[in-house]
């Protein structure tokens, strides 16, 4: 596999290419999704496929070749195709190589892992535990290796492995939970701690009152935070913000968040999503994204990073640049003193469904769901269901009033779509809508 | 294409020999052409040449899916092992049955009056670049401009152990245009959506230009002489863009069995009507929504689905009422009934699941000035930008881009950003009259996992609902 990126590379290169990457992806992953408390299904991955960018005079194409036994004339038809394409001139090239790589490698026992049914019954056995009556959700064993070459210098290797369980736990339609487990390790894989997780939820959230509109202050379990973390995280693309699709532009230096907010990105941490290179070849490495709310820098590549005046920050992706995985820094508060501080507001602990009225002011709604609370002094004194939470994205960055002292890895269907790292947060003067009557 | 058929028929008799009780399996291969005309500028262009396998088998009463792109018949083998032993490997206590279904066999293919396979990417790109540059010459600030244009031709060859053999070829267009229109420091935003089964002479139908230039002056007049909506209770007059996806969230996904059932509970959650909601009053009387593959050219046709099953309009809520639920034949198996032929998969990697297709408010015979005759005091919204929609498909919010004070019957300035926040009901129960405009927009339908983001029409005509709160 190594040899067939490096021949796709010098194949598109004899072909007249100034620039070319071949990434040869082996996909091994294996799921069970489950509902009503047992299997749905079962689903085995056995794929191979070559990602490959090539630049002709600027002209920039990008292709996933599936047939690996007939590469050569895929490439030959490719650089024919760009060839034909249109100049971009804002293409500026990709990293110079070589470079030296972290020495990672994936747990063996999560490689040799072949059935996960026991890790579904762990989950499910463990919010039935707490009262739940129906569960649903994905059991997850990801592995993918990595053979990268460029035209540049770079050659290299990554095995990827990590376990990810997912499970929503009800009691009824209106009364639900979730929780999440990751691990790259199959000693801290805890599926049965997420199952609780979400039957506790499910349980505590028993029939559910209308919730009220009005402005809160408001506790965002992780799931939740999580949640707006990633969009922070991902409209930092340098390419989000040139295609309007961030309100972060023009911000740099500028505050988008309280002084208790900072934010980074690591694609080289332990998390499910390690990644030693990015798209290019660059290490992955930390990128200090927000220092205690300030706007220190967007997501590069090469490209970007040239229009911006700066250095790539590892976070090519095949066009565009993007997160690896986003870390919160944790606060000094206990998760009950987090709790305790709010004399009326509000605890959420999931989300769905986040749209912008305008990107470019970051105005947005999104609807919570599963466990909906009141808290009064610090305690829930009742359920809600039926609520929207309508704000700004800079407007809760700004409000993050404190964090919890320990962070926990999530990453959610859609809403938390790469690993985010964090803490319970407490944010003030959240907007709450409901549907009128 | 007959390699693939080999090994679709290898793959369904390896798997009953070892012990499957019912297999199928679908060889596809899509070409896909893409690009992103960013600001101008030609970001980058992807062409993909995707194929490979799909095993699904039913094996101890349990369902086992396994896929690879390696087209061999040891692999082929390898992942008819996979899909067997991981069935079996999940102990059901209730066994999993489909629905019956006569066996089939048939080609079909959609026409292209002009082939997308024929049209150089020069000249595709070329069509987008004249709409920028029209764009550029309105005179106003457009801040950014983003196109993408994409195409997909998809053969597919499907077939199982009840002696169904299906051949199809669906070819796909699709253009996606976002826009931010600045006035000072005020912004306006919008997307849009258009798709097409057919060839390239859907670019023409579409009447692209003309309808992003519409876009964009409306954008600006919003930005220019928009004033902040009215609160209260007033009527809406909600224009196709807001019926069509009010159709697809609040009456498609809610009649999915499978979410129903709770399938989906842990994704994209489960419905508002229960498993014998049939029957129920969610809307007034002129209220019918109804899903059908069978639209010629809309960007979800189909004719059979990917269980095998052929197509048919379903009635979703018919005067009103909740009247079919959309199946695949394991959930028509569940509710005793037979599979309408809602069964889609994204690509050959993934299992089909329970999918809306075209789905849309049936027209009716009102003009819109019919329709604004009768209004006092509303707001007009012929589109939206921001809208989301709660798990139980019950609480929806619509936020207008292109909305107008109505008074009297007669449209006045632009107001900005109208919400409609309302339940299920309150919003189809408040429709008191439709009109004959029925139009389409195409969009990703979000669902399973792993996520399969699948085409799917989203259409209606204007629609006047009675007394509702706006603010």
């Amino acid at each position: 596999m190594e040899d067939l990126a490096s021949h796709l590379v010098e194949k598109a290169i004899s072909l007249g290419c100034q620039d070319a990457v071949a990434d040869i992806v082996s996909n091994r992953s294996y799921q069970i999704r489950f509902a009503q408390n047992e299997a749905v299904i079962s689903n085995r991955w056995r794929e191979s496929t070559a990602s490959v960018f090539f630049v002709y005079q600027k002209r920039v194409l990008a292709s996933d070749i599936k047939d690996l036994s007939k590469a050569d004339e895929a490439v030959e038809r490719l650089v024919k195709i760009a060839k034909g394409s249109q100049e971009n001139p804002d293409y500026a090239g990709i990293a110079k190589g070589p470079f030296k790589y972290a020495r990672v490698r994936p747990d063996p026992k999560v490689l040799s892992l072949d059935e996960g049914g026991k890790y579904v019954e762990a989950a499910i056995g463990g919010a039935l535990d707490q009262g739940a009556k129906e569960c649903a959700g994905s059991f997850w064993k990801y592995e993918d290796e990595h053979f990268l070459a460029t035209s540049n210098g770079v050659e290299g290797h990554d095995h990827r492995a990590s376990l990810y369980l997912s499970i929503r736990a009800l009691v009824s339609l209106e009364s639900s939970g979730h929780g999440i487990a990751c691990a790259t390790k199959l000693s801290k894989f805890e599926p049965e701690k997420a199952g609780h997780k979400a039957g506790r939820i499910a349980a505590l959230a028993k029939t559910p009152k209308s919730g009220k509109a009005g402005r809160y202050t408001v506790v965002f379990d992780p799931l939740i935070f999580g949640s707006l973390t990633d969009q922070v995280g991902g409209r930092l693309s340098a390419w989000a913000v040139l295609a309007g699709l961030s309100p972060f532009g023009k911000k740099i230096g500028k505050r988008i968040g309280s002084s208790q907010f900072t934010l980074y990105e690591d694609g080289s941490a332990e998390s499910i999503a390690r990644k030693r290179f990015d798209a290019e070849g660059v290490p992955t490495k930390k990128n200090v994204l927000v220092n205690k709310g300030i706007l220190k820098t967007y997501l590069h590549n090469t490209s970007t990073a040239k229009k911006f005046r700066t250095k790539t920050t590892g976070n090519a992706g095949l066009v565009a640049p993007e997160p690896h995985a986003v870390f919160a820094k944790p606060g000094d508060r206990s998760r009950d003193e987090i709790f305790s501080e709010v004399k009326d507001g509000l605890w959420l602990t999931n989300t769905w469904y986040t749209r912008y009225q305008s990107y470019v002011t970051g105005d947005l709604s999104t609807i919570p769901r599963d466990g909906i609370f009141h808290i009064r002094n610090g305690d829930v004194v009742e359920a809600w269901k039926d609520i929207r939470l309508t704000d700004n994205l800079i407007h809760l960055m700004k409000n993050v009033e404190a964090l919890s002292a320990t962070t926990e890895q999530m990453m959610w269907w859609g809403e938390v779509s790469i690993p985010n790292f964090v803490p319970y947060a407490r944010i003030k003067d959240v907007g709450i809508t409901k549907s009128a009557e | 294409m007959d390699e693939g058929n080999d090994l679709v028929d290898f793959a369904v008799d390896y798997a009953m020999k070892k012990g499957a009780t019912y297999a199928e399996a679908r060889y596809e291969h899509q070409e896909q052409e893409n690009f992103i005309l960013k600001n101008g500028v030609l970001d980058a262009l992807y062409v993909g040449q995707d194929r490979g396998v799909g095993v699904r088998v039913l094996a101890n009463g349990a369902l086992g899916f396994a896929a690879t792109n390696m087209r061999t018949k040891s692999d082929v083998r390898a992942i008819v092992d996979d899909a067997i032993k991981g069935a079996k490997a999940s102990r059901r206590r209730t066994k999993i049955t489909f629905a019956h279904e006569d066996a089939i066999t048939m080609n079909w293919s959609v026409t292209e009056q002009r082939k997308l396979a024929d049209v150089p990417v020069e000249e595709k790109i070329a069509e987008i670049q004249a709409v920028d540059r029209d764009l550029m010459q309105l005179g106003f600030k457009i801040a950014a401009r983003y196109f993408q244009l994409s195409d997909n031709r998809i053969q597919k060859y499907f077939s199982n152990s009840e002696g169904s053999h299906i051949r199809s070829y669906s070819p796909r267009l699709r253009v996606f245009y976002f826009l931010t229109v600045l006035e000072g420091s005020d912004a306006e935003q919008t997307y849009r959506n258009y798709g097409w089964s057919g060839g390239w002479e859907g670019i023409r139908a579409w009447d692209l230009k003309n309808r992003v230039l519409e876009e964009a002056r409306s954008m600006h007049k919003s930005l220019t002489e928009g004033k902040k909506s009215p609160e209260g209770k007033m009527d809406l007059i909600a224009g196709p863009q807001v019926s069509g996806i009010a159709s697809h969230e609040s009456c498609g996904h809610p009649t999915e069995a499978d979410r129903v059932l709770g399938r989906e509970a842990s994704q994209a959650g489960k419905s508002f009507i229960p498993p014998d909601g049939l029957g129920m009053r969610v809307g007034s009387d002129v209220v019918t929504v109804v899903d059908d593959p069978t639209v010629e050219n809309a960007i979800a046709y189909y004719v059979t689905d990917d269980e095998g099953v052929k197509a048919r309009r379903r009635y979703l809520y018919k005067e009103g009422r909740v009247t079919e639920f959309l199946h695949n034949r394991e959930t028509a198996a569940a509710f005793r009934t037979r599979s309408n032929g809602a069964a889609r998969a994204v690509n050959y990697n993934v299992e089909a699941i329970v999918r809306m297709a075209n789905t849309f408010v049936e027209p009716k015979d009102h003009s819109i000035d019919e329709l604004l005759e009768g209004v006092k005091h509303g707001v007009y919204m012929k589109s939206f930008m921001e809208w989301n929609i709660d798990d139980k498909r019950y609480n929806a919010k619509y936020a207008g881009r292109e909305a107008y004070l109505v008074e009297n019957g007669e449209i006045k300035h632009p107001v900005r950003n109208t919400v409609v926040e309302l339940t299920t009901p309150a919003f189809w129960s408040a429709v008191d009259a439709v009109g004959k405009d029925l139009e389409f927009e195409a969009g990703f339908c979000g669902k399973s996992d792993p996520g399969q983001a699948l085409d799917a029409s989203l259409g209606g005509p204007t629609m006047r609902l009675r007394n509702v709160y706006l603010r």
